[in-house]
């Protein structure tokens, strides 16, 4: 025994196991992810449960765990929906209690705009003198109506509106102007010509709210009835359902597509119910702009150190602080890239910039506040070292044999590097942006403090002049699991969400870091053949 | 030639451009440096006297006071005259005459918000209200002072002089005690009932309390008795508590709240001389003791630990006047007065910092005080009739390295402790700004992580350097994609899915570690009893994966015995046993969740860190190792650890300083509740992530907003340090195997 201890291999063997947990841990958190959020949009069949007090109740299977303390005993957690109805969405039951269990065909799922799901059967279409029975085909030409009039409704309040307030906006703050300036018989005709002006706004902004309501009115008018489990009959405009389907009844085909369908919607709709429900397409929509708009930042300022310090320097003192600034951008954490973005982008420069160009909407600010720039360009301070070390190893990688022949040729130092270097070394710098982006893309803590909302209003770029809002606020993916995870008030039926969210996040930044890798390798492989 | 020319320039704005654009990272680290540290420094500021002026009054004032915007003063006269002067302009803007005093002398005076409250030498207790009107005509201020005198108080039936005096209105009640000249100390309040038609009906009530400080004490004759005098009165806003000094340095404490039958409810010696002038600070929490010789005391109710009674503690000791306090006058802003003694020195304090923030004198003996309404400004009557105004700016009065880093007696504590709170519901809340809380949340965290890290980072990276097969290369990257996971992602599985799941099986978490030993000894053995045939099949360096079906059969396994070591070690209820045995509470959100997930974002820094610099060790070094006969293990712990061992230290200082920072995890995962507490079960608050919580809130420029700036600089110098030490250690190690 003692000899075998001597050869080390049992150790060799536990340090073997550290790699194992270390690996186990890292595929093990993919995993679970996957298979929480990949379920979200899964249909999943609506079990009937008879309780022995001769309750009945309908709703998804959530999970099944033991009772605490309680030998051989188990619980259910069952989704019962219908939060309007019973104030929760979750309830626990115990599995001794139940007496039977059935998957009722006709059970219906209903998505509705507010209040979460419904669950129930299907019982007619609401008519002044009773209930016409209906079949669920019957509804589908309703609901793709009442689709239609939501989206007019919704272009009406988010466009029409939008424009006028956009341009009621402008006047209001070019009045304010004019008002502060000498009157004269000039300002006073330009002060009256703008009155008129914004007084017509007035009147097509009263109008399009009379075309609200009556829109809204007709979106009232049909009603359907929905038999709950417990007996109880709810009535349900059309318009506030979304979808409607029938789990129990659907194949695997059927299932499948419907969960495309579900995931397309996932990532190109907007939110609702808080964040709690619908899409997550803003804040993919700001994390994809942010990154953007940092790496403009980032890039240069990266490839031009990593240039510095690979050509333009030997190894002197200046070099080597630029190497310890370097690192130590990497390892200050960046919660103090944050508190230095709000002090001085946006306390100072945002103020500053208000103080000169915006001196007329004050006191509200303008780029005295967090926003998307400000968020930006304190990312790209944070990814600096990133893109530095991986365009490093990009220019080492260019053979000397490269270098030498280009100024044996007569080319200066620059030309060498803008013709052959660089070109050689594009990969390296792309590396670099890409692993810049995964950290940007992943990275919360500093946004939260220079300019991420929960619910951003407008998207950064939109169809109004100039284009591509900077001041704005904006959603982030990051922020967005922070937000919902932790300070939505029903964090039970939003986690589901969230773990998808989680998912689209970690599969962003994973698809960057294995790209940042395929780049590399070809890198290497490039000049692996050209060395020979 | 031209386009030679033309080159050459090209080639040196190159040059320069490039150079300059490779030092600009260091500017950016310095800018974070700097900037920070600017935002930080007027904490370290002092208070400055930015204008002194000075005006000349009439006669000797009873009174002063000045508006919010410190334009226009007022200056009570002793013969009831009220003169009001502009700051701007030393002109008399108004003048009034209240009503009732004929002539005779007002003999002493309390403030109590725009009420003034007065006593004359008759006997009479009078009020006048004074307020500012500020309005705005074409964008310019107007301040607009108005005065009403209200109903006489109180009238003395003996029609002695009234020499201290101490009133408190609230909506419906006033409450006024006064100390006539011949010793009697009459309590009288005021109640306005309302009644169904709209109507007040008065209820008052005067009560002689004298023989409440008259109590005789044991040790005092009756002749000594006598000379007992008040010298001064307070009372607080909630009208219950009077307190009233004396020529003997006590001070009395007398409960009003039964104003038909109020009590003393204790009798405290406050000082060796005689105390000259009480004042509450903001709130009427505390009261400020001024005596005879010039000590300034502030003195609170507080709690005491064991026998949890209330009682008169001293609580902060501020600098001392060489002469007797004349007057108090508290901020309405924060917990700061003036004190003003009678050789003319003004001192203006803090209470919660206990620093003296400014110390100036005026020309003769000083009458009365006040201090503006923003905090901002001294106002300072003199016998010589001079009316001294110094504007000030006093932006962080309560920030000192002893709040900062201290234990501060906090007011409503029972002791001096480190507390961070920095923003309470009401007005008169006191900041908590001690940084030690969360110093130490910092440091549990940190501390739970590399428990956690450091073992698996470096043995992993052993094995994977010394050990791992070369078919098995992949292995790396991914674990270095594990560096690449968002923190937001780890901190939501840590706080939402981890710390659940733990507190149900948290025995199991226990016997984990000896499951896996065990599971890995058990696969180390199932191999060596195969035969010799089939263990060359395997190539050497693939134990790593021939261990994984072991290491989850362990988990597996520990969850599954997790109750039945639950009931045989923690009976039946492992929280209960905790709580009974070790008297520690449990939290769902607890360091062990942070550490978990901590560790998770640690690990692949230090792994890579050390994983280089071990396969680093020049080969020359192993080979001879290995010619002398060592097995491979031997070379890697005497040979490859030794050597890289400067790197991996470094790697794990680098690690510490990720932990350190990390805001994310631990915002998600903890409490966030900023105690002091070794405990594993219960949260933290850190650095990093009470700045992510707090600063959206922190008013820019104020004294929160800059002490979090304080508690980034102060994370940016740590990481620094250990970045720098780190990256040095390696930069030699470097350039020693380099050598070799």
């Amino acid at each position: 025994m003692r000899k075998i201890f001597k050869t080390g291999t049992p150790y060799v063997w536990l340090t073997g196991g550290t790699l194992t947990i270390s690996l186990l841990m890292i595929i093990g958190l993919i995993i679970l992810i996957m298979v929480k959020g990949l379920g979200m949009f899964w249909p999943h069949k609506l079990v009937q449960y008879t309780l022995q007090d001769g309750a009945i109740v309908l709703g998804e299977f959530s999970k099944k765990e033991p009772i605490p303390h309680q030998k051989d005993s188990y619980r259910t957690k069952l989704k019962v929906g219908n939060r309007d109805v019973y104030g929760i969405d979750f309830r626990w039951i115990d599995n001794a209690g139940i007496v039977s269990q059935e998957y009722p065909k006709t059970a219906l799922t209903i998505e509705r705009r507010e209040w979460g799901n419904m669950y129930g059967f299907l019982k007619g279409m609401r008519q002044d003198n009773g209930i016409k029975p209906m079949e669920l085909a019957e509804i589908e030409p309703l609901l793709s109506e009442s689709q239609i009039l939501y989206k007019r409704i919704r272009h009406i309040e988010k466009r029409e509106i939008g424009k006028i307030n956009h341009k009621m906006e402008k006047y209001r703050l070019e009045l304010k102007r004019l008002m502060m300036q000498q009157p004269s018989a000039n300002t006073e005709k330009k002060i009256t010509s703008i009155k008129v002006k914004m007084d017509e706004l007035e009147k097509s902004y009263s109008k399009k709210v009379d075309m609200l309501t009556s829109l809204y009115t007709v979106a009232k008018e049909k009603e359907v009835v929905i038999s709950l489990v417990d007996g109880s009959e709810k009535i349900l405009p059309v318009f506030q359902i979304i979808r409607i389907y029938n789990p129990n009844e659907m194949g695997i085909y059927e299932k499948s597509c419907f969960y495309v369908m579900k995931f397309w919607k996932f990532v190109s709709e907007e939110p609702r119910e808080a964040n709690t429900e619908g899409g997550i397409f803003p804040a993919i929509f700001g994390t994809v702009m942010m990154v953007l708009i940092m790496s403009i930042a980032v890039v240069p300022l990266g490839v031009i150190t990593a240039i510095y310090l690979r050509e333009y320097t030997r190894d002197n003192i200046i070099a080597r602080l630029v190497r310890i600034s370097v690192n130590n951008l990497a390892g200050v954490p960046s919660i103090v890239f944050g508190v230095f973005g709000l002090g001085f982008f946006i306390y100072f420069v945002g103020g500053g910039i208000d103080k000169i160009f915006y001196q007329d909407a004050l006191p509200t600010s303008t780029f005295g506040t967090g926003g998307i720039l400000w968020a930006s360009l304190t990312l790209a301070l944070l990814t600096v070292p990133v893109v530095v070390v991986a365009t490093e190893e990009g220019i080492s990688s260019v053979p000397t044999s490269l270098k030498e022949a280009s100024c044996a040729l007569g080319a200066t130092k620059f030309e060498t590097l803008w013709r052959v270097i660089l070109p050689q070394a594009t990969p390296g710098i792309l590396t670099g942006m890409i692993l810049a982006m995964a950290r940007a893309a992943g990275e919360v803590a500093p946004l939260m403090i220079t300019g991420v909302v929960k619910l951003a209003p407008s998207l950064p770029l939109d169809g109004y002049f100039p284009f591509i809002h900077l001041e704005r606020k904006f959603m982030h993916l990051g922020f967005h699991i922070y937000d919902v995870g932790f300070q939505s008030p029903n964090i039970e039926a939003a986690l589901p969400m969230v773990y998808t969210t989680t998912l689209v996040l970690l599969l962003t930044v994973l698809v960057l870091n294995l790209a940042a890798i395929i780049v590399r390798n070809k890198l290497r492989k490039r000049y692996a053949i050209s060395s020979l | 030639m031209k386009t030679l020319k033309k080159k050459r320039v090209i080639d040196r704005a190159a040059h320069w451009s490039i150079t300059f654009g490779g030092a600009a990272v260091i500017f950016v680290i310095l800018a974070l440096f700097v900037f920070i540290f600017l935002e930080v420094f007027p904490l370290l500021k002092g208070t400055k006297v930015l204008k002194k002026s000075t005006y000349s009054l009439d006669e000797k004032a009873v009174a002063v006071g000045v508006d919010e915007y410190q334009e226009i003063a007022y200056a009570v006269y002793d013969d009831g005259m009220v003169d009001f002067i502009s700051l701007l302009d030393d002109k008399l803007i108004k003048r009034h005459n209240i009503k009732d005093v004929n002539r005779l002398a007002i003999t002493s005076v309390c403030k109590d918000n725009d009420l003034i409250v007065m006593g004359t030498d008759d006997g009479r207790v009078l009020a006048i209200n004074i307020d500012f009107a500020v309005s705005f005509e074409n964008d310019e201020r107007i301040i607009t002072p108005e005065i009403s005198d209200e109903e006489v108080v109180l009238i003395d039936d003996r029609g002695k002089c009234i020499k201290h005096i101490t009133s408190k209105n609230g909506e419906a009640v006033t409450v006024t005690a006064v100390y006539t000249e011949d010793g009697r100390l009459i309590l009288k309040s005021t109640e306005i009932e309302e009644n169904l038609f709209g109507g007040g009906a008065k209820n008052e009530t005067i009560t002689d309390i004298t023989d409440l400080v008259k109590q005789p004490p044991s040790d005092k004759t009756t002749e000594q008795i006598k000379k007992i005098q008040i010298t001064s009165l307070a009372i607080d806003l909630f009208m219950e508590n009077l307190y009233a000094g004396t020529s003997h340095g006590e001070v009395f404490h007398i409960n009003v709240r039964n104003r038909v039958n109020p009590f003393l409810r204790e009798k405290v010696k406050v000082s060796d001389e005689s105390v000259t002038a009480l004042g509450f600070l903001l709130g009427d929490v505390s009261l400020v003791v001024g005596d005879q010789k010039g000590g300034v005391n502030v003195w609170m109710q507080a709690r005491d630990e064991l026998t949890s009674e209330w009682s008169f503690k001293k609580i902060h000791t501020l600098k001392s006047h060489s002469a007797g306090i004349v007057s108090i006058a508290s901020s309405l802003r924060n917990k700061g007065f003036v004190t003003v003694a009678t050789d003319g020195t003004i001192h203006l304090n803090h209470a919660t910092s206990e620093q003296t923030l400014l110390n100036v004198k005026s020309k003769a003996m000083p009458t009365s005080l006040a201090f503006s309404p923003k905090a901002n400004g001294i106002l300072v009557a003199d016998s010589a009739g001079n009316l001294t105004h110094w504007s000030i700016s006093n932006p962080h009065p309560e920030t000192t390295l002893k709040t900062l880093f201290g234990k501060v007696w906090y007011e409503g504590y029972e002791k001096p402790e480190y507390v961070w709170q920095s923003t309470g519901g009401t007005d008169d809340f006191e900041p908590k700004f001690s940084l030690l809380p969360l110093i130490f949340g910092t440091i549990k965290g940190t501390v739970y992580a590399m428990i956690l890290a450091v073992p698996i980072a470096i043995l992993a990276a052993l094995y994977t350097s010394q050990f791992l097969n070369k078919s098995l290369k992949m292995v790396k990257p991914v674990i270095e994609l594990m560096a690449a996971l968002p923190s937001v992602i780890l901190g939501f599985l840590a706080g939402l899915w981890l710390a659940p799941l733990m507190e149900r099986i948290f025995p199991a978490l226990v016997v984990m570690p000896f499951f896996m030993i065990l599971s890995i000894a058990a696969a180390f053995c199932l191999w060596k009893c195969i035969p010799k045939r089939m263990q060359t099949k395997y190539r050497n360096g693939t134990e790593v994966l021939l261990l994984i079906p072991f290491i989850i059969l362990a988990i597996y396994g520990s969850i599954h015995v997790g109750d039945l070591f639950e009931s045989l070690a923690f009976g039946g209820d492992y929280r209960q046993w905790f709580l009974d045995v070790m008297d520690l509470p449990y939290d769902q959100r607890n360091a062990i969740v942070v550490g978990f997930a901590m560790g998770f974002a640690v690990i692949p820094i230090i792994y890579t860190i050390s994983e280089d610099a071990m396969s680093n060790v020049p080969g020359s070094l192993i080979s001879a190792s290995t010619a002398l006969g060592a097995v491979p293990w031997q070379t890697a712990v005497r040979i490859v650890v030794p050597a890289a061992s400067p790197a991996i230290f470094s790697a794990v200082m680098i690690g510490f300083g990720r932990a350190v920072g990390e805001t994310m995890i631990v915002l998600m995962a903890t409490g966030n509740t900023p105690i002091m507490d070794w405990n594993f079960f219960n949260g933290f608050r850190t650095l990093a992530a009470n700045i992510a919580v707090e600063i959206p809130e922190a008013p820019f420029g104020g004294t929160l907003y800059r002490v979090l700036f304080l508690a980034a600089l102060i994370l940016f110098v740590t990481t620094f340090i250990v970045n720098t030490l780190a990256e040095l250690i390696r930069q030699r190690m470097r350039k020693r195997f380099s050598r070799l």
